[in-house]
């Protein structure tokens, strides 16, 4: 790939990711309607939110750090759209395989604990301490389905993963060929994408929505693009190790909405989980599921 | 069972001196007692005739009679009733003992009645404002306080003439009593 | 007949030079664009005075749904625009209220709900309510009732959402513009020591939004009066060592 080409695509693949981002927000945001039984939000509504918040002519700033903390939050996520193959775009995906893209996926929160322990405000600090236990136990059964995946594939690479999987048609998708990995997977999405029942971070009434207390304006902005692009990468990943990836658009558009809709469909009607219970339960079911998919797999 | 300790509690109040008794209903008892004596019969209510709750406290300014009034709620589990102890103390000093030895959650009740009357309750732990903590005029409960008459003086009122009164107006309506009349 | 010395001039205010600046067409498309955004995405504080806060969750829930205007709530005044005043604004509660209004990032909108915020609805009479808001602060849309419905209360918001698309909603500039007729008013009712944590003068230059009525004789006693702040110290004392 020439140099002009892989420049193209490193500025599309994020774009891409924004705006697909943007309908998963709409759509979470739809069915949370839907099962409240009231209508939700028009169809450019996320795109008003953000900006709106960008469009705020007040910025109230706690340190230099703050702002590093926001530009790592985004940052981190902006990166790791460039390591995930979509149709007609690899970008950096043959250069980093999936133990990168573990790894760039946990930038984000660090530098948004940087940012929030910047602010010094108290809920602030136990929200975000919150989404830093909440990631040590959604990391373990995470990386036991890549290490699977990694292992039946016999390459990280995610280009060639999908190769793989397209070459044999839908028989030889991932969930064919290790469904309890697959299971294991699905049940890690909530946590990954911070949906109910693992929602603690945030916990709006209790800790004033945690990690945010202090970000307004553009910050929060910066937040919400963060969620989008945090959506569409667990979408994709999911999507790319289990599910065959996509040959084109077509394919490829119903089934990273359907991996959103599936944990957000179960999501709105469970209350949240306390923190040591989220661990707990991480550390369960999660890596039993996994465990013994591994068995299966390396039998 | 209840009936018949409401008709041994009966006999006893009767027969006390300073202490006037009168049962409203089953459940109700009014009893007028003097102010010296009001701590003994709360002490013979709590502990020899099972009224072991306190439901509240309040206070009535009897500005005519230059006397403010103390009512007493007591409630029994055992027998289901409630009994009000009334009394009297001048209203010059203004300043009563404290209940709170028998009963600790009298510190809330005087605290409130301290911060609204002005009455002072000797022993009770605690008299700090906590409801009118801005507040620097007078407790404002007392009759003597008016409060409408402080209103006028320290806020200001809004100045509106909408629109759709003012057609009303031309079409011969109008406002009948307006807020300035009856706002003195 | 008027000659040319008693045509009135009249001023341009410093705002419309500011804007003045930016004189590409392309400026005026962008403004529209995010005063219609602001319009459709408002996020209400759910900061809930008095006893108008009963009628805001008929207004969020399924039957009278708010999200589908745009409109959610957000938990803390760094992320909000709406400030809903609902009921009765007691003494106690307005110094809170206007600590709350000074942290929220601007643009920024009061909506006084219920008629005690309009001239001191049921509780005219009391010692200890505000009657009326808008000496304390600048206010949008009043909604009055007691309390008013959920679709009234709809209805008010989205008279907020015209406002705001024609640009009629810009009250938080008369704060900067008028502080001292406000803080005048704050200081009658708290006292002469009533300070907050923002400054708002200097917020006012910032904004270039001074005028000659930001500062007089009220903002002057507040410097007089005004104590630095400190940060809270923690610190943890054993209560049993103390008093033995």
């Amino acid at each position: 790939m020439s140099m002009t080409e892989l420049i193209i695509e490193l500025t599309l693949m994020p774009l891409v990711a924004f705006v697909l981002g943007l309908g998963m927000v709409l759509m979470m945001r739809r069915i949370a309607a839907r099962i409240q039984r009231r209508v939700g939000p028009p169809f450019l509504q996320p795109l008003y939110d953000i900006i709106k918040l960008y469009g705020k002519q007040t910025q109230i700033s706690h340190g230099l750090i703050h702002e590093i903390g926001i530009i790592m939050a985004v940052g981190g996520y902006v990166a790791a759209e460039t390591l995930l193959p979509v149709p007609g775009m690899n970008g950096l995906a043959d250069k980093g395989g999936a133990i990168t893209l573990a790894y760039v996926m946990m930038i984000p929160s660090l530098g948004l604990a940087l940012g929030v322990g910047q602010c010094a405000n108290p809920n602030g600090s136990i929200g975000i301490s919150r989404a830093l236990t909440a990631m040590l136990a959604y990391d373990i059964p995470f990386i036991l389905v890549i290490f699977g995946a990694a292992y039946v594939y016999g390459t990280t690479n995610l280009a060639d993963i999908i190769a793989l999987q397209q070459q044999q048609g839908p028989g030889g998708w991932g969930i064919m060929q290790m469904p309890l990995l697959a299971i294991a997977g699905l049940l890690t999405l909530p946590a990954m994408m911070g949906k109910h029942p693992y929602e603690i971070y945030v916990a709006p009434a209790e800790i004033a929505t945690g990690p945010m207390v202090e970000m307004g304006g553009k910050f929060m902005g910066g937040l919400f693009v963060m969620q989008c692009f945090q959506l569409y990468t667990v979408a994709v990943l999911y999507t790319t190790l289990f599910l065959g990836g996509g040959e084109n658009w077509l394919t490829f558009l119903p089934k990273i909405f359907a991996v959103v809709a599936i944990p957000m469909s179960i999501a709105y009607v469970f209350p949240r989980y306390r923190t040591e219970d989220v661990v707990r339960l991480m550390w369960k079911w999660p890596v039993l599921v996994g465990l013994m998919g591994l068995a299966v797999i390396m039998k | 069972m209840s009936k018949d300790l409401n008709i041994w509690l009966d006999n006893l109040l009767e027969d006390i001196e300073s202490v006037q008794f009168k049962r409203k209903s089953s459940r109700r008892v009014r009893v007028d007692v003097s102010s010296e004596a009001l701590p003994a019969l709360l002490e013979l209510l709590q502990g020899h005739a099972s009224y072991v709750h306190l439901s509240a406290i309040s206070c009535v300014d009897w500005i005519d009679d230059d006397e403010f009034e103390l009512v007493y709620h007591v409630w029994s589990y055992e027998t289901r009733s409630l009994v009000s102890a009334h009394t009297r103390i001048p209203r010059d000093p203004g300043v009563y003992l404290s209940i709170y030895d028998l009963y600790q959650p009298a510190a809330f009740f005087e605290r409130d009645i301290h911060e609204m009357f002005g009455v002072y309750f000797e022993g009770s732990p605690n008299m700090d404002k906590f409801i009118l903590t801005e507040w620097e005029g007078p407790p404002p409960m007392r009759k003597e306080f008016d409060s409408e008459a402080f209103v006028n003086q320290t806020f200001s009122w809004e100045q509106y003439h909408p629109q759709w009164l003012k057609e009303l107006e031309e079409q011969g309506g109008g406002i009948t009593s307006r807020p300035e009349d009856v706002r003195r | 007949m008027s000659t040319i010395d008693n045509i009135p001039v009249r001023q341009e205010t410093a705002l419309a030079e500011t804007s003045g600046k930016r004189s590409n067409p392309l400026a005026h498309v962008f403004d529209e664009l995010v005063k219609f955004c602001r319009s459709r995405s408002m996020f209400m504080l759910h900061y809930c005075t008095g006893c108008g806060a009963i009628e805001l969750p008929p207004a969020m829930t399924s039957r009278f749904d708010m999200e589908r205007l745009g409109i959610q709530p957000m938990v803390s005044p760094r992320q909000a625009d709406i400030l809903l005043i609902t009921g009765y604004v007691s003494i106690k509660t307005l110094k809170r209220v206007i600590l709350t209004y000074e942290q929220m990032p601007a643009p920024k909108y009061v909506i006084g709900i219920c008629s005690c915020t309009v001239n001191g609805g049921m509780y005219w009479q009391s010692y200890a309510t505000a009657k009326v808001l808008r000496e304390y602060m600048p206010v949008d849309v009043y909604i009055a009732g007691c309390m008013p419905r959920p679709e009234a209360v709809i209805s008010g918001l989205r008279k907020l959402m015209g406002d705001i698309e024609s640009g009629r909603a810009e009250s938080w500039k008369k704060y900067f513009q008028n502080y001292d007729y406000y803080l005048g008013n704050q200081q009658k009712l708290f006292g002469d020591h009533w300070q907050t944590p923002t400054d708002i003068v200097a917020e006012a230059r910032h904004y270039e939004l001074i005028t000659e009525h930001t500062q007089g004789e009220h903002t002057a006693l507040l410097e007089k009066h005004q104590k630095p702040l400190e940060a809270l110290q923690m610190r943890l004392t054993n209560k049993e060592k103390q008093e033995s």
